[in-house]
């Protein structure tokens, strides 16, 4: 069965893995769990709006300047919201036990992301992806899409497409 | 210096050393691969080709090595004609050989110059333009 694609900039993506890594880490390094919940409330945000949540910088910031140009790429982007919201899930976990003074779990948790959005943004390798086309292979309800023609699930596309 | 700049340096530390162990172990990991390559080199070939080799290691139930990693190498092997070897190996056929060569998944893609020396070990799925930009450095 042939899917209908859509336009994703994987460079907003990239971007936002970017500043979700480096403000986790620095929320670590200066023991400040209100930025890690800052991260996840705007992980929180992007996947209400079904957005990557510091996509507005790339947006308005780098993209127009052209400092980061964009890598369109024919994909779903229903998984990557996933990833997102997954990644949200962790940060609020995470968050949540660093407020509530368990910090081994609550920095586990905060590294774990880190340590996913590295994959993905290094890897190329989408983990929350991945379970999402695992989950549509299971026909479980909400997860319909299948990987674009020749993508192993998770994996960035290959071929390029309009910039 | 107080105790609060002490924390900061000391988590400073902390968040260098756990980015700089994650990388280290997977250098490792390849490098071990690496190291194995080149012991084992020769059960693969008695006589080295003089040129580049591409050694595959797949499965035919590996759906990436189908979709994704066949057809890159089958276009790079297009581009670079005779100047490259490729030599495809059923993991399943030959497990030994998979296992000498230290294979814990595939697709698994080792580069190795024309010295028959491993120089490169990809784990997972090798797009064309990584094993093009690999083979022009061998």
């Amino acid at each position: 069965m042939t899917q209908i694609l859509q336009k994703v900039d994987h460079s907003a993506l990239k971007t936002n893995q970017l500043i979700i890594i480096s403000l986790n880490v620095l929320a670590f390094i200066l023991n400040l769990p209100i930025l890690a919940a800052f991260v996840a409330v705007v992980m929180g945000i992007g996947s209400a709006l079904k957005v990557p949540g510091f996509g507005f910088i790339y947006k308005n910031f780098l993209k127009p300047r052209g400092w980061i140009k964009p890598d369109v790429l024919d994909d779903n982007p229903e998984p990557h919201r996933f990833a997102q919201f997954l990644g949200f899930l962790f940060m609020t976990a995470g968050s949540v036990a660093l407020f509530l003074g368990a910090s081994a779990l609550g920095w586990g948790l905060v590294w774990l992301v880190v340590a996913l959005a590295a994959l993905n943004a290094f890897g190329g390798f989408c983990v929350g992806c991945a379970v999402y086309y695992w989950f549509s292979r299971f026909n479980l309800p909400g997860f319909s899409k299948q990987p674009p023609a020749g993508t192993f699930p998770g994996m960035k596309p290959r071929v390029g497409v309009s910039r | 210096m107080n105790a609060e700049t002490m924390e900061i340096l000391l988590r400073f530390g902390l968040a260098v050393s756990i980015i700089v162990l994650g990388a280290f172990v997977y250098w490792l990991i390849n490098q071990r691969l690496l190291i194995r390559a080149r012991n084992n080199v020769f059960t693969l070939f008695n006589k080295l080709p003089n040129k580049p080799v591409l050694v595959y290691f797949t499965t035919p139930d590996c759906a990436p090595c189908k979709t994704v990693q066949r057809p890159a190498i089958d276009r790079v092997s297009n581009l670079l004609g005779e100047k490259l070897e490729v030599i495809e190996i059923d993991a399943y056929e030959q497990p030994d050989l998979a296992k000498t060569w230290g294979v814990m998944s595939v697709p698994t893609t080792f580069l190795l110059d024309a010295r028959g020396e491993a120089r490169y070990v990809n784990n997972g799925v090798a797009r064309v333009e990584k094993l093009l930009e690999q083979i022009q450095t061998l």
